[in-house]
């Protein structure tokens, strides 16, 4: 019953509620990761086990929250389709919310499709400040909490999960999750699109077709009440973990001790913020620079590429010799150095491949811009051709 | 805390439960009741427990779902009086029923059982939570009832609930609950028929029957008791008769045999003796005056095959060994009445069975009566008719066998002609002992014909 496919438990399901189950199943995101979409499992029925089927009505619903994931157990009845469910909460028996600040269960109705996914949010929401007031029991992480809730940049977006106190050692554990408020809409298309092509695999697995919006969350893991181990972890939707360059990307300091998440968080936030320029300003960049080059050597230009400007090949001639020139631009262009690779179009080399030799290091400076490097460039090759002839005649052959 | 459901009232949630399409919920009527228990060990002087005893007699299904409270849980007191009447003081607790779900409070019934207890005002609430679990394939289907205290904390909160008698009571015990039965038709029933078995002060009849049996069985065994004792007392009398009669016997053999021994040594002193007279006597006496053990002899001479081991072990002469029964000496043994002999006096001199176990059988040859061949020595004539013979015979044996030590109140008649006939001894020649063997081949009886063949 574990990793049931969406579209099985809609086919199990009695048919009065399958609309409402297909909203939860289909578009359901609640709470901060929206990567992770409401997961159903565990379809049972209360009617008599001679009813003919399909008319499940009751089942376990996943639900990703403050990474961890809660496992409520969600209860129809299918001879009743127009009631209203009961919930049991798992392994928190002492969340018990107050029916008056559920207002889609007070006004429960059946016949819209949204009304379940809609109550479930207001559960979720419940259960925040639940877990929220049981922080109390830690004053340092209660500083913690009121702090960041005062700050309107992280105050709205934040979950807290406040553990059950571990009986043995008697230390209280809280996690908070915070999406952190980066600004992802400048990342190029071109480097968002191959994780779109790469989720599509996953995607038809399991996960619903659109992979949600670009969030950036920060995960930090109290592990006592006072504060002395924290684990903060970073977690960025794939496109823009893969847009910032893999996992690397994910590297963020460690919690300073003493110090506190009002100090901490604006810091990993920066960080993100100027990888996010970088990255940015790394493909305008580049463009330019491919700009330049083409307006240089014009004719010379085999191809580029058009689309994020990470390549170009230049076809020369000197003194009668040709060669090819491979110009690969990296993701922190311009503060990294282009690599060339020269490649002779006579001479292939023991193992059937063109002679080439690869050149990391020229003279470069990340301050030059476009024109500047292609005129240095030309320059380079100049001085460097003539070394490179010889090599391709002694080593290569023809 | 402790609580038990009486089976039929627990069958019946069930049946209401299981043929319920959808969840189910109800009340539970009954009773709680405080039980204290004191016990006394060596080690303390006493211990109270307290026990909060909560039974439930009663249920009352709700007929759909939320019929008392609303979408947010609100209960509707109106309403649930409707559906209680009078019987709400009576609610000791709740019960839902929902099918392939965890053990556990839901949301819901959480809210709605606080709403309860305030309403109801009974602390103590409980809550009964039957589900229903199948296996995927409908193979197994498991029932599970857990009882909750949920106004109690939150560790503390499950009861268990037991049902007297669901069990094998062929091993146990049935077990009375003091559930009230409150069924108006049984109360009537028993009224009607109650006097067949109660008398007016409610004692069952039977009872006093048998009292009144067993009241009758110790009088009876009073009244043995007193009579076994006379006759114990009686028998001592005569226990002490016998003992004086035997020291008198004893003390007279001594004498004579003084007087022997004077007359011996006199006669010696004169050399003049008349021994034979004194011997008849002499061995008469002893002889009359020793009692013969009977041996248990057979009825039938020629068929049993007992008489003998006695027999067996006196004859030194196996030859006298029955296969024939020895006809009876009658002289020499007092004859008692034998227990259900026809009373034939016996023949004349009959030879008998010396082998009979009187060991003076072999003694007795001195005798000099050869011709006492009885006419019927044996079984037979040969020629298997002998029913007198036998009868004789019979007889014979009984009366030579049997034997008392009560000679003085015996008839003695037989005594009296044994005793006449005492001058002939039986005769222990070798003519009986042959006569033992082939006999019962004579055709004609005669013992001595047949030793001759």
């Amino acid at each position: 019953m574990n990793n049931m496919s969406p579209e099985v438990a809609l086919h199990r399901i009695s048919p009065e509620l399958r609309p409402l189950l297909c909203s939860v199943v289909r578009n359901g995101r609640v709470g901060l990761d929206s990567t992770n979409c409401l997961r159903v499992t565990d379809l049972k029925t209360g009617c008599t086990s001679l009813t003919p089927g399909p008319c499940c009505d009751r089942f376990k619903l996943h639900i990703p929250y403050a990474g961890e994931t809660l496992k409520w157990d969600i209860i129809f009845n299918a001879c009743y389709p127009e009631l209203p469910p009961d919930f049991i909460f798992g392994e928190d028996a002492e969340f018990l919310p107050e029916p008056s600040e559920l207002p889609h269960l007070v006004h429960w109705d059946a016949g819209n499709p949204e009304c379940l996914l809609q109550l479930v949010k207001e559960l979720i929401q419940q259960y925040h400040h639940y877990q929220c007031l049981r922080l109390r029991e830690s004053s340092r992480l209660l500083f913690e909490y009121d702090s960041l809730l005062e700050d309107p940049n992280y105050g709205r977006n934040m979950e807290i999960y406040a553990g059950h106190k571990n009986s043995w050692t008697g230390e209280f554990s809280a996690r908070f999750l915070l999406k952190l408020p980066v600004d992802f809409s400048n990342i190029p298309i071109y480097l968002l699109k191959d994780v779109i092509l790469l989720l599509a695999g996953q995607i038809c697995q399991d996960t619903a077709l659109d992979p949600g919006e670009d969030v950036a969350l920060l995960s930090v893991s109290f592990e006592d009440a006072e504060a002395t181990q924290v684990f903060p972890k970073l977690y960025l939707s794939p496109s823009i973990e893969h847009a910032l360059g893999g996992s690397s990307a994910l590297h963020i300091p460690a919690f300073p001790s003493g110090g506190c998440l009002i100090d901490y968080v604006p810091q990993v936030c920066q960080l993100l913020t100027n990888k996010v320029q970088y990255v940015i300003q790394g493909y305008h960049k580049r463009r330019e620079y491919i700009a330049a080059f083409l307006s240089h050597f014009g004719t010379g230009v085999v191809e580029y590429d058009a689309e994020g400007f990470t390549k170009l090949t230049l076809l020369l001639m000197w003194k009668d010799f040709c060669f090819l020139v491979h110009v690969d631009l990296p993701l922190y262009f311009p503060r990294d150095q282009p690599t060339l690779t020269f490649q002779s179009v006579y001479h292939f080399t023991n193992s059937g491949q063109l002679y080439s030799q690869v050149q990391k290091s020229y003279p470069y400076s990340p301050r030059w811009d476009g024109n500047e490097m292609a005129k240095r460039a030309k320059a380079y090759f100049k001085s460097f051709i003539p070394q490179f002839q010889e090599g391709a005649f002694a080593n290569g052959k023809l | 805390m402790a609580a038990s459901i009486s089976g039929y009232t627990f069958s019946s949630v069930c049946y209401h439960s299981a043929n319920s399409n959808a969840d189910h919920e109800g009340f539970l009527l009954g009773d709680v009741r405080q039980e204290e228990t004191v016990s006394i060990s060596d080690t303390q002087i006493s211990s109270a427990e307290l026990l909060q005893v909560v039974e439930i007699h009663h249920h009352d299904p709700c007929a759909q779902l939320f019929s008392f409270y609303d979408y947010a849980g609100k209960v509707n007191e109106e309403s649930l009086n409707s559906i209680l009447k009078d019987r709400r003081k009576n609610v000791i607790g709740w019960y839902r029923f929902r099918r392939n779900t965890q053990q556990q409070m839901s949301f819901r019934e959480q809210i709605i059982h606080k709403q309860l207890t305030q309403l109801l005002g009974v602390p103590d609430l409980v809550f009964l939570l039957f589900s229903f679990i199948s296996t995927a394939n409908s193979s197994t289907h498991a029932l599970e009832y857990v009882l909750f205290r949920p106004n109690r904390s939150r560790y503390n909160q499950r009861i268990t609930l037991s049902i007297p008698n669901l069990g094998n009571t062929s091993q146990q015990e049935y077990k009375v609950s003091s559930v009230p039965n409150t069924s108006l038709n049984y109360a009537k029933v028993i009224k009607e028929h109650g006097a067949e078995f109660f008398d007016k002060d409610g004692v069952m009849k039977d009872i006093r029957t048998i009292f009144q049996v067993y009241s009758a069985l110790q009088d009876k065994l009073q009244a043995v008791c007193g009579e076994v004792e006379q006759s114990e007392r009686v028998k001592e009398k005569i226990q002490e008769d016998v003992n004086k009669l035997k020291q008198q016997i004893a003390l007279r053999k001594r004498k004579t045999a003084e007087e022997e021994r004077r007359l011996r040594e006199a006669q010696n002193a004169d050399s003049h003796s008349t021994p034979e007279e004194n011997t008849e006597p002499c061995e008469a006496s002893p002889l009359s005056g020793i009692t013969f053990p009977t041996p248990s002899a057979p009825e039938r001479p020629s068929t049993s095959p007992n008489p003998p081991s006695y027999t067996d072990l006196m004859s030194q002469d196996d030859s006298l060994l029955p296969s024939s029964s020895p006809p009876t000496s009658a002289a020499l043994l007092p004859r008692p009445q034998a227990v259900g002999s026809p009373g034939h006096p016996t023949p004349g001199p009959t030879v008998m069975g010396l082998g009979l176990g009187h060991g003076l059988g072999l003694g007795l040859s001195a005798s000099s009566n050869p011709v006492t061949t009885p006419s019927t020595p044996y079984l037979g004539n040969g020629d298997g008719s002998s029913s007198d013979s036998l009868d004789r015979q019979a007889a014979g044996q009984e009366d030579d066998e049997e034997e008392e030590d009560d000679d003085d109140d015996e008839d003695s008649s037989e005594y009296e002609n044994l005793v006449s006939e005492g001058a002939h001894l039986p005769m222990v020649s070798a003519s009986v002992l042959a006569q033992g063997r082939p006999a019962a081949l004579s055709p004609d009886g005669d013992a001595r014909g047949s030793q001759a063949t």
